[in-house]
């Protein structure tokens, strides 16, 4: 009988039951753009943030990056106690020299790993604790990375 | 010690997982095969009495509608497919229950199911049983279901799983009124649980509930509804925000279903409406700040509820009305619900009396101010969203004055009131020279028209003291075409404006027809092209028409008044306004001429008329027009002649020398002078009011001018006709009878001839010759002895030596037919015997 007993729950108020998401989190790496020729060719992404988590300084924001910040993102994370999901592949056999096509500059690779980046990063940014580490904040919202920063955590500005 | 990220994390938002449409078939072509096979199994385990087994199996079907993975169209299917099944086992319990073979703790039992989708189905499908079989159980246990459904918060699956409870709970919903006050009050609620009230109770003499339950029921069912359909919307990437629009739009009538219930309540009244249903329903719907659900359940709730309450309840309405977010579009509510209400009385009033008396349902309440509450509600509304596009605002005007017509006919204030507040609110957003054809421009025009076709009496407008303001915030071609509109309505309902009061404002309201405007288009009077202004103007000289008194002195007045609006219109359009108001003056003098007897200073009066019509003709020769001008004072002329006051010939022969004048100054083209000197010719020999001084002068001075025409043929036919003047013509010497010159007739007649032998086209000379010989055979028949037999023949001969001469075309086939015609008269009149006797045909 007991498992059954009806609990007394308080009434929810009207604001509560309609209001918007308090979590609102939204990440896309989107618009990849291929720079440079020969050794110096690259490719960037534009990463887009929409929020309406206090933690985030700014509610909307987009920078570029490339593959090498992930790593670098995914680098600093690590150094913490928390276990990080993986980057997409970093595809060492499309960069060998001699190849026929594109290699990594591929429209159906860039799209794929697009995709993988974007899983990626959504994962870390919605992480309760990754969600505080500056690194990851510098690397969504900061125009350019400061490698040499402290590490650290952001303080939550509410 | 580490979290792993991606595990078992919380995500900020809920993913939305349902996959692309071609494996969505797969999926749900899946999930019903495990459906089939295990309600197959159930339906097996129960024919054998296994419910235990049934139970489980039948919760295993039912964690088929836990996925995330389908759309909510194939989630629909799905769900059909499995409540379908459900109501095997349903059936199988009442069919238990009723045979006494009660199984104890089962709404206990089905609680353990381990997932919480199942649970709650089958905590339904038993709670079902229960009412049905032990009404005494249902509110508390309804209460149960509807509160434990809380526990799937997953929209899609929270909202099917609340219309299972819906359908479900339809046929067993309590509709008694409560008991009587000073009764018993309804027990409390048990201290214990409910299962366990469930299977202690024993006595049949407890309450089941009432109507009031219901209510509390389905309110709270649609609460937690609503909250899950709007909650849909922050489902997932912004990006799908129109693809989860479109969604929510499909589930809409899952929320609906609640309010269809709710009217099907036969116990709920006026009082319990406007108490405690409607608020309700409008705090969530306000609350909700969701303008789909909000456009949704406003026009829902007007759909389902009847008129009466509408009525009883309009202010609470409006005022939701006023809060709804601006996305939200509140004139189609509004305008659903007046034209709902409008339709409503009008019932009311087309079936008078259909229950003897018949002040039943169907009519307004005599102290509901139905206009007024909306007139003062829009206006708020209108006040709260400053955002609303202008035609809206104006749209939802032309519903008030719709309402206004329909159910106050009589109250043309309301009328002005809209248009009186339409301004105001044009003036705040200072909007001017609106266009026709934008879309405010359209909703105003409709606006301008509905008191026209409504009354189809344009006098009526003159009670509202709004309209014209309101028709100077058009554009030129807006006010323009409501002026054709006036128009032509003033002209089907034969509206015939009486006073100058009247015609005044009526003349306001057209005046873009009447005189030029600041904002017209260069050229054409501001029309398209020519035509197009003419036939503006041909319409405007119809309605002219109108403006007429019975009485004549007012006729006077209006005429006066009439010929100073038009006297502004410019050249161009006086030619078409003036002549109908000089026309209705000629008839004017002519009525006064009839009233001789009963009003003495008539003559004076008839020579202001003329005095005044003089004027205005005058207007028009200064237009720099002549042919107009000139046949309007010939047909003065004619209208003064027949009407005997002091002093006409005087007016008369001002009026013929005007006509004179304008032929010798202002008509330089031969065709037109030839025109205009026969009818100033035909005009004299009507007159017969001169005097001799008088006439001889006019009368040379028509031969004169006809002898002094250009071209010798159009001469000679001038002053052929010339000779009618000395023969038919009449004077007041002659005592209006015909004066028969017969010296004169042959003087013009010979110098017709001569003229004619001197054109040197031998076809002309003939033509001519066979005219003047017909003018000759009819004087000789009306017996003018100058003209003999003897001229005739000298004539006829003439003719026959030029006639075989001319060359052969198909105008001499013409003069030959003419010259036939003529011998074929004299030889019938020849055989009648008279004067044509002697006259030789042949030679």
């Amino acid at each position: 009988m007991e498992a059954t007993k009806r609990l007394n729950v308080k009434k929810q108020t009207l604001d509560d039951a309609y209001a918007a998401p308090a979590n609102f989190l939204e990440i896309d790496v989107i618009n990849p753009i291929t720079h440079g020729i020969g050794n110096k060719r690259y490719t960037d992404y534009e990463v887009r943030l929409r929020t309406n988590l206090p933690v985030f300084r700014i509610k909307e924001s987009s920078v570029r990056r490339r593959y090498s910040d992930f790593e670098w993102l995914r680098g600093e994370l690590e150094r913490g106690v928390i276990v990080v999901p993986p980057l997409p592949s970093k595809a060492w056999k499309r960069q060998l020299p001699f190849r026929q096509d594109e290699g990594i500059f591929d429209e159906d690779f860039i799209e794929d790993r697009r995709k993988g980046l974007e899983i990626f990063v959504n994962k870390i940014a919605g992480h309760p604790l990754a969600q505080n580490e500056k690194c990851l904040h510098m690397f969504l919202q900061d125009p350019v990375i400061d490698k040499n920063y402290v590490p650290g955590k952001m303080r939550n500005v509410q | 010690m580490g979290d792993v990220v991606g595990g078992n994390m919380r995500q900020p938002t809920a993913p939305q997982i349902s996959s692309p449409p071609d494996e969505q078939d797969k999926l749900l072509d899946e999930a019903l095969g495990i459906v089939k096979m295990q309600a197959f199994q159930m339906k097996r385990c129960l024919d054998k009495g296994r419910l235990m087994d049934g139970l489980k199996h039948a919760s295993t079907m039912l964690g088929e509608l836990r996925t995330s993975m389908l759309s909510p169209k194939s989630y629909y299917e799905l769900y059909m497919a499995v409540t379908d099944e459900l109501r095997h086992l349903e059936i199988y319990l009442v069919d238990e229950f009723q045979k006494g073979r009660q199984v104890s703790d089962l709404y206990e039992l089905v609680q353990y199911a381990g997932n919480i989708v199942p649970r709650l189905y089958l905590l339904i499908t038993v709670g079902l049983v229960y009412i049905k079989t032990k009404p005494v159980l249902c509110r508390d246990v309804l209460k149960d279901m509807v509160e434990m459904c809380r526990g799937v918060q997953h929209p899609l699956r929270g909202l099917f799983l609340r219309n299972y409870l819906l359908q479900c709970t339809r046929n067993v919903l309590p509709d008694i009124p409560d008991l009587v006050e000073g009764a018993d009050p309804p027990p409390p609620p048990p201290p214990t649980t409910l299962a366990t009230q469930i299977t202690t109770s024993g006595e049949e003499d407890g309450f089941g509930g009432s109507v009031q339950d219901s209510i509390d029921f389905v309110l709270m069912n649609f609460a937690e509804m609503n909250k899950l359909w709007v909650r849909m919307q922050h489902q997932g990437h912004s990006r799908d925000k129109e693809r989860r629009e479109k969604e929510r739009q499909d589930l809409r009538i899952l929320v609906g279903t609640n309010l269809v219930r709710l009217s099907q309540l036969e116990c709920i009244d006026l009082e319990r409406y406007t108490r405690g249903v409607l608020p309700s329903l409008l705090e969530q719907v306000v609350s909700c700040r969701d303008a789909i659900a909000q456009e949704y359940l406003m026009e829902c709730i007007i759909q389902v509820f009847p008129d009466e309450f509408h009525l009883t309840a309009l202010d609470s309405f409006l005022k939701a009305c006023a809060e709804l977010q601006p996305a939200v579009n509140v004139k189609n509510i509004i305008i659903a619900l007046i034209d709902r209400l409008a339709a409503y009385t009008q019932r009311g009033k087309d079936e008078p009396g259909a229950n003897n008396g018949g002040t039943g349902g169907t009519t307004l309440p005599e102290d509901l101010q139905l206009f007024s509450i909306f007139s003062k509600q829009v206006a708020l509304i209108i006040m709260s969203k400053p955002d609303m596009p202008s035609e809206d605002i104006v749209s939802l005007q032309v519903s008030l004055i719709n309402l206004a017509n329909k159910c106050y006919p009589d109250h043309v204030d309301y009328v002005d009131d809209v248009l009186g507040k339409t301004c105001e609110i044009f003036n705040k957003f200072d909007l001017e020279k609106i266009s026709g054809s934008s879309p405010v421009g359209r909703e105003l025009l409709l606006l301008l028209k509905i008191p026209v076709d409504n009354y189809d009496n344009v006098l009526t407008l003159l009670k509202l003291e709004h309209y014209g303001n309101l028709l100077d915030f058009m554009d030129y071609e807006g006010r323009k075409s409501i002026a054709v509109y006036l128009i032509n309505n003033a002209l089907e309902n034969e509206t015939r404006i009486g006073t100058s009061e009247q015609i005044d404002f009526m003349l306001g309201l057209i005046n873009p027809l009447i005189q030029d405007q600041a904002d017209a288009p260069d050229g054409n009077g501001g029309s398209a092209d020519a035509e197009e202004f003419a036939e503006e103007q041909s319409l405007l000289g119809r309605f002219l028409h109108l403006l007429s008194s019975e009485d004549a002195d007012e006729q006077y007045i209006i005429l006066n008044t009439a010929r100073r609006h038009l006297g502004t219109g410019g050249v161009k359009r006086i030619p078409f306004t003036l002549p109908p108001i000089i026309f209705a003056a000629y008839q004017l003098a002519f009525k006064y001429a009839e009233m001789k007897e009963e009003d003495d200073k008539w003559e004076k009066k008839c020579g202001k008329i003329f005095q005044f019509c003089h004027g205005t003709i005058v207007a028009l020769t200064k237009a720099e027009l002549a042919e107009l001008p000139l046949r309007l004072f010939l047909q003065g002329a004619l209208a003064i002649a027949q009407i005997p006051f002091e002093n006409r010939e005087t007016v008369a022969y001002e009026y013929m020398s005007q006509a004179f004048s304008l032929y010798e100054d202002e008509i330089s083209d031969s065709k037109a002078q030839l025109a205009a000197i026969t009818l100033i010719i035909a005009t004299l020999e009507q007159i017969g009011c001169f005097g001799e001084e008088n006439h001889e002068p006019l009368a040379t001075n028509c031969a004169l001018a006809a002898s002094k025409l250009l071209k010798k043929p159009d001469q000679a036919r001038g002053v052929g006709i010339c000779a009618h003047l000395f023969w038919s013509g009449k004077n007041v010497a002659s005592n209006g009878l015909p004066i028969r010159d017969g010296k004169r007739v042959l003087e013009c007649l010979k110098k017709g001839v001569r003229i004619g032998s001197q054109c040197m086209d031998t076809l002309v000379q003939v033509q001519l010759l066979v005219e003047l010989l017909n003018h000759y055979v009819y004087f000789l028949e009306k017996g003018n002895e100058e003209i003999t037999a003897a001229l005739l023949n000298q004539l006829l001969a003439k003719i026959r030596t030029e006639l075989p001469n001319l060359e052969v075309n198909e105008e001499r086939e013409q003069i030959h037919k003419h010259f036939d015609n003529t011998k074929e008269h004299i030889k019938v009149g020849q055989a009648n015997g008279g004067v044509l006797v002697e006259v030789q045909l042949e030679e």
